[in-house]
């Protein structure tokens, strides 16, 4: 029998803080980076825009996760239109797939990069589901 | 040509190459990201198009194992079809500003193989096969075909695509970071853009 490597944490993670374009980067930390170090997997959410049915089916995805012991968190980036996360269409399909929406934690760009890149690493680092919840799915 | 308008290369890549959340059971080698994937990606200067997951969706996170076989149905192809609706302007939108797009699946998958993928005509019923008791063999996934068939509908080129041999049976990933390197370092022919013209239409 093999083992499964997964985390059990799943970030939706919009489309600048995953290909930040030249002039942001160095006002960024890598978030990425960060999730991969806190042993996060990555939902990524579309650009700014209409995307109705891509926006449905990454719903059907978290609330299959939110459902079956997953944590999930969505990181948001601070100057891009509803922080790049989608919230006025995404929160609503979330409730209507039975979950409350997941917490949310804002970038800021151009501040301390370092200071940033702290505060995300802190967020991942903690956030995860009560014991019990946790104990219940991850056999 | 500033950035926002100059030419980009963009890698569509599986869900499950930025997420091994998405895989079945037993089937995550990595937490999160599979991070050769990426930084071989990244390094190169490819921007990351995640796919969705077509067997999270419609079979859920605790499914069964399963080979091409038991996926290749009209419900799981009519859901894939909709995946691929569901995606498909953004590919086409890179395609016809003239971006270089490629497309790296899982090779092995049921769904987002590319070279390979599992399969076992008899699998059905209990689930209680023996270990490595199905057949890799040389075709897409159902997930990869209904893709590409969208992206036909819509006058689209075929994209170069290769997978990330995670799904084999064995999995090797010093093997497995060669050969997707030499994929992006050496591919042969033209990156795929829009027909006929390697500007943006």
């Amino acid at each position: 029998m093999t083992t499964d490597a997964r985390g059990w944490h799943v970030a939706l993670v919009p489309e600048t803080l995953v290909n930040p374009p030249a002039r942001l980067r160095a006002m960024l930390p890598d978030v990425l980076a960060a999730l991969d170090a806190g042993g996060y997997g990555v939902l990524q959410l579309p650009p700014t825009g209409e995307h109705r049915l891509l926006l449905a089916v990454i719903a059907d995805q978290v609330a299959e996760y939110a459902h079956h012991g997953y944590a999930v968190v969505a990181i948001g980036l601070q100057g891009e239109p509803g922080n790049g996360l989608h919230w006025r269409r995404l929160a609503p399909l979330l409730r209507n797939r039975g979950m409350t929406p997941p917490l949310r934690h804002i970038v800021r760009a151009g501040s301390d990069v370092e200071l940033e890149g702290q505060r995300l690493a802190s967020l991942l680092a903690k956030h995860d589901l009560p014991p019990q919840e946790q104990q219940r799915w991850r056999v | 040509m500033d950035e926002d308008s100059a030419p980009r290369k963009v890698a569509l890549v599986a869900n499950c190459l930025l997420n091994q959340n998405a895989k079945v059971c037993e089937g995550a080698r990595y937490r999160g990201l599979v991070s050769p994937v990426v930084e071989a990606l990244r390094s190169r200067g490819y921007l990351l198009q995640q796919l969705p997951c077509p067997e999270l969706a419609f079979a859920g996170v605790r499914r069964w194992w399963a080979v091409y076989e038991q996926y290749d149905t009209p419900a799981y192809r009519a859901h894939c079809r909709r995946l691929a609706v569901a995606i498909a302007p953004l590919i086409e939108r890179h395609l016809r500003r003239g971006d270089e797009v490629i497309l790296i699946g899982l090779d092995g998958s049921p769904s987002t193989g590319v070279r390979f993928t599992s399969s076992k005509p008899d699998w059905g019923g209990r689930p209680n096969r023996p270990e490595d008791d199905w057949e890799i063999v040389p075709r897409r996934g159902i997930w990869i075909e209904e893709l590409e068939a969208e992206l036909a509908r819509r006058g689209l080129p075929p994209l170069p695509a290769t997978g990330w041999a995670l799904d084999m049976g064995r999995f090797d990933e010093a093997g497995s970071r060669a050969d997707l390197e030499a994929f992006l370092d050496h591919r042969q022919g033209e990156p795929a853009r829009h027909p006929g013209s390697s500007e943006p239409l």
